[in-house]
């Protein structure tokens, strides 16, 4: 019946507001701001556990790097920038599988990351004639999650 | 393995990627819609959580 009220043209009650339109954000003066902060922002130790064992299962993952805002101190004033916060060298990786992880990892963490992946000759070929991107990435702070390549 | 602690913590594992988020992203305000797709989670539910979260007054509608 409503459906036919709509055809003749007579207006159904329209929501007052559009919820679409309400927009959301944090009150800084909430009285334990920078405590939830530090609380959420920190990354846990099983967090980590969880990435490595979905790194694994995207394919023959050879090295697995994480950097930047994995590491970073969520209190820290300044941020380092590093080439990459994730760098993978790995082969046969599942491309479906690689973009769901993504996804979910930037869905789980709140912002974008910067990630990499290189194949194990590429890799080499670049770690040899000391590459800038690889060079700056293991010489600045970081973690080895996966290394299958033992250096 | 352990549970995941402030999941537990808050009740909510929603929740907890909502804050993240806003967090990460302070101090730009979002909409539901917004907010439910980037931490990849149904609208509804996203809902439910801001408004739980405004009860709270750790967030805020932005005017």
């Amino acid at each position: 019946m409503a459906k036919k009220n709509k055809k003749r043209g007579v207006k159904t009650k329209k929501p007052a507001l559009n919820p679409s339109r309400e927009r959301y954000s944090l009150n800084p003066n909430f009285e334990y701001f920078n405590e939830l902060r530090s609380l959420v922002l920190k990354s846990s130790a099983g967090e980590k556990e969880r990435m490595i064992k979905k790194i694994s299962s995207l394919g023959r993952v050879r090295l697995a790097v994480i950097s930047g805002i994995f590491l970073s101190d969520p209190n820290a004033v300044s941020q380092y920038e590093s080439p990459a916060d994730l760098f993978v060298v790995g082969d046969d990786i599942n491309r479906q599988k690689l973009r769901n992880f993504l996804s979910s990892i930037e869905a789980e963490i709140g912002t974008e990351i910067k990630f990499t992946l290189m194949d194990k000759e590429e890799f080499d070929y670049r770690f040899n004639m000391f590459d800038r991107f690889v060079r700056v990435l293991l010489e600045g702070p970081h973690e080895k999650i996966i290394n299958k390549l033992g250096f | 393995m352990s549970k995941p602690v402030l999941d537990n913590l808050f009740g909510s594992k929603i929740r907890v990627k909502i804050l993240k988020f806003l967090y990460r992203n302070y101090p730009a305000d979002f909409s539901i819609r917004e907010v439910s797709q980037r931490v990849q989670e149904k609208p509804s539910d996203t809902r439910r959580e801001l408004e739980e979260l405004r009860s709270m007054t750790i967030i805020r509608k932005a005017k």
